[in-house]
């Protein structure tokens, strides 16, 4: 048992033991400013006991779900990480825009050249300069000189998404359809 | 099959553990607290209650993880204290009565300690060599054999990652007095590999649930499920082959049952191959050479690096599972042609299976498949150097092997790694069970990425099948008839 502990319970049961023996307590008569001091510090660390409670969350072992066979990871979650990071329209994490773009665009390049049976150059190209698609949306991810349409931005503001996000589900969604699905 | 392995209990004091209250908090260091071992026949017997036997068991490896306050009564202590130092404040008494009552429950969180789990746990499994998909039922028991009683014990078993419970919790919650003991059991389905399990997890807490003990208690125990391999269908394979006799049609002419070419008879040439057709035509004198059939000598390998270990769903099979299935496959069925067949894997650990061929080859084979660790149901925590590894298995890898490579091509570095294999002469087929899904934008992108991964290789040269709902024979035979040689 802790010392501090040890104290207290001797403290409370000298407490106890004053209020049922009326003679010991009278015995003890200390002064209206003594008293007050101990009511403020046991006040004060009451409140800060109940504060300290507030803050955190009890600290129980949480033994997770052994029955559970370890779950196997699905190809393209951690991408969908880094797609919900840019989904908001808050400024920041152009690294990882950066990053999301360069990847679908050379995806972008793959298709494109095998759909029109061109060169890379020229895939690319049409790719930068958004003439690969009749998506606007689509068009204007990759082409930077481009906005995007109205409607997507209104789209955009009202639920609190960024441009970035609608374009990139566009570009992938005009990826799939160039594609074909088959391998 | 009612054969049992029983879990291993340890003997000697098990109350070395120092004063709990002394013990840091959250991340305390370990520390080991009873040492060796012996193995003793379990006695669960199916009853999950507590029983009073008398205890002749010795207590269980114990590893102390970590003790910490749980903090559950902290707001009651500081409730207690507000209203006592109101009471004073406001020189009214029975505020600080109702106040003290509170302390006192503040006093009674705070004196309780965690006890130590000084228990004899024994953990039996109801077959220890099941098939993939049996279900094996594990019993386990735990008796507590120290003096102290546990007021509140939870016992979590250690599943083995790979292995998923099928019926009953794999944990219990209970008190324990001194000599009683728990039994509890639950069902996992069997899949292929060695399954150990882990530690049971035992959390202890004092009676006002104030300070909670987590300590890991060894009992190990372990089971071995190794499939049987079935032949998978005729595998088409690349015109590379050794100097023997086999199933694998060559470009050479000679013996065989396949037209290949028309020459000039020579002398000693057998009468059954000259063409009488044409000798009848032109009066020419010509020979008819057959395609030659030679064996092949192939190297099986199997994508096992942690990227490979995706399923379309969390819950599915993994790639990598599904690889080591057609592995099996082909195994059984390149055996059977005639050819040399050989294992490796792509994996931070090591795993090579020369080729070879025989039935004691077979029973390699199977095994290397079902239970080498590089092939386990759960990935490696090592980290894997492509450049060291290819070095490694081009040094070790026949020069008239081809290779079959099962891969998810889930990234770049299977498909250059098949594309460099496959330039430096050893013929690469590439073979890729599907894992993607297509419900996220991320999922679509993936996908996408590994349809032109796909078209990629075979735009190489390098021969590309995937399947995905179908078996594997069956894409193998849809592939067959547009593979030329």
């Amino acid at each position: 048992m802790r010392p501090l502990t040890v104290a207290g319970v001797a403290a409370v049961a000298a407490g106890l033991f004053a209020a049922l023996d009326r003679g010991i307590a009278a015995a003890v008569s200390p002064t209206s400013a003594v008293v007050t001091l101990l009511g403020v510090l046991g006040l004060a660390q009451g409140v800060r006991y109940v504060n300290a409670r507030r803050d955190r969350r009890q600290l129980l072992t949480d033994p997770g779900e052994p029955e559970r066979r370890a779950p196997a990871t699905v190809p393209g979650s951690a991408l969908d990480e880094r797609i919900a990071q840019v989904a908001s329209p808050a400024p920041g994490g152009y690294q990882s825009r950066r990053d999301l773009r360069g990847r679908v665009r050379e995806a972008a390049v793959v298709a494109v050249a095998r759909d029109r049976n061109c060169a890379r150059e020229a895939a690319a190209e049409a790719v930068d300069d958004g003439t690969w698609t009749d998506d606007p949306a689509a068009a204007a991810f990759f082409d930077t000189r481009t906005g995007y349409p109205v409607r997507v931005r209104l789209v955009a503001g009202v639920r609190g998404r960024s441009n970035y996000w609608y374009g990139l589900r566009a570009a992938i969604d005009e990826l799939e359809r160039i594609d074909g699905g088959e391998p | 099959m009612s054969e049992s392995r029983d879990a291993a209990v340890a003997p000697g004091s098990a109350d070395s553990d120092p004063d709990g209250s002394e013990a840091s908090d959250a991340g305390a260091s370990a520390a080991k607290e009873a040492t060796g071992a012996e193995v003793s026949e379990a006695t669960g017997a199916g009853e999950s209650d507590a029983t009073g036997a008398e205890s002749t068991e010795t207590a269980t490896d114990r590893e102390r993880r970590r003790e910490v306050a749980t903090d559950r009564w902290l707001g009651i202590a500081g409730a207690a204290l507000s209203l006592v130092g109101l009471g004073v404040l406001v020189r009214q008494s029975a505020l600080v009565l109702a106040g003290a009552v509170g302390v006192g429950y503040a006093v009674y969180a705070r004196a309780g300690d965690a006890p130590p789990p000084t228990l004899a746990v024994t953990r039996s499994v109801s077959d220890a060599a099941p098939e993939p998909g049996d279900e094996v039922r594990v019993t386990v028991r735990a008796e507590n054999v120290g003096e102290r009683a546990l007021p509140d014990l939870r016992l979590v078993d250690g599943v083995p990652p790979g292995l998923a419970v099928v019926d009953g919790p794999a944990r219990v919650a209970t008190a324990l007095r001194p000599g009683t003991a728990v039994t509890f059991e639950y069902t996992v389905r069997g899949a292929r590999g060695d399954h150990e399990w882990e530690p049971l997890t035992a959390i202890t807490r004092d009676a006002a649930g104030a300070r909670e003990r987590v300590s890991d208690l060894d009992a190990p125990t372990a089971i071995a499920c190794t499939p049987e391999l079935s032949a998978g269908g005729d595998l088409p394979l690349r015109g590379l082959t050794t100097v023997h006799h086999g199933r694998v049609p060559t470009d050479v002419g000679g013996a065989g049952v396949e037209f290949h070419a028309t020459r000039e008879y020579r002398r000693g040439d057998p009468l059954k191959r000259v063409d009488w057709n044409r000798r009848a035509r032109t009066g020419e004198l010509s020979t008819v050479e057959l395609r030659e059939e030679r064996s092949a000598t192939v190297m099986l390998l199997v994508d096992a690096r942690e990227s490979a270990y995706v399923a379309a769903d969390p819950d599915a099979e993994t790639a990598v599972e599904a690889s080591v299935a057609a592995a099996g496959q082909a195994f059984s069925a390149l055996l059977d042609g005639g050819d040399r067949v050989g294992v490796a894997a792509l994996s931070p650990l090591d795993c090579w299976l020369p080729p070879g061929s025989g039935t004691v080859h077979a029973a390699r084979g199977r095994e290397t498949l079902a239970t080498d660790p590089a092939l386990a149901p759960t990935p490696s925590d090592e980290r894997f150097y492509r450049s060291l590894w290819l070095r490694r298995f081009r040094r070790r890898l026949p020069a008239d092997a081809q290779v079959l490579f099962f891969t998810p091509l889930v990234d770049d570095t299977a498909a250059t790694l098949a594309r460099r294999i496959d330039a430096h002469g050893h013929l690469v087929t590439v073979l890729s069970p599907d894992p993607t899904a297509t419900g996220t934008a991320g999922e679509r992108l993936a996908a996408l990425e590994r349809r032109q991964r796909l078209r990629t290789l075979r735009s190489a040269g390098i021969r590309a099948l995937e399947w995905g709902d179908d078996s594997f024979p069956v894409a193998v035979a849809a592939a067959t008839r547009r593979w030329s040689r």
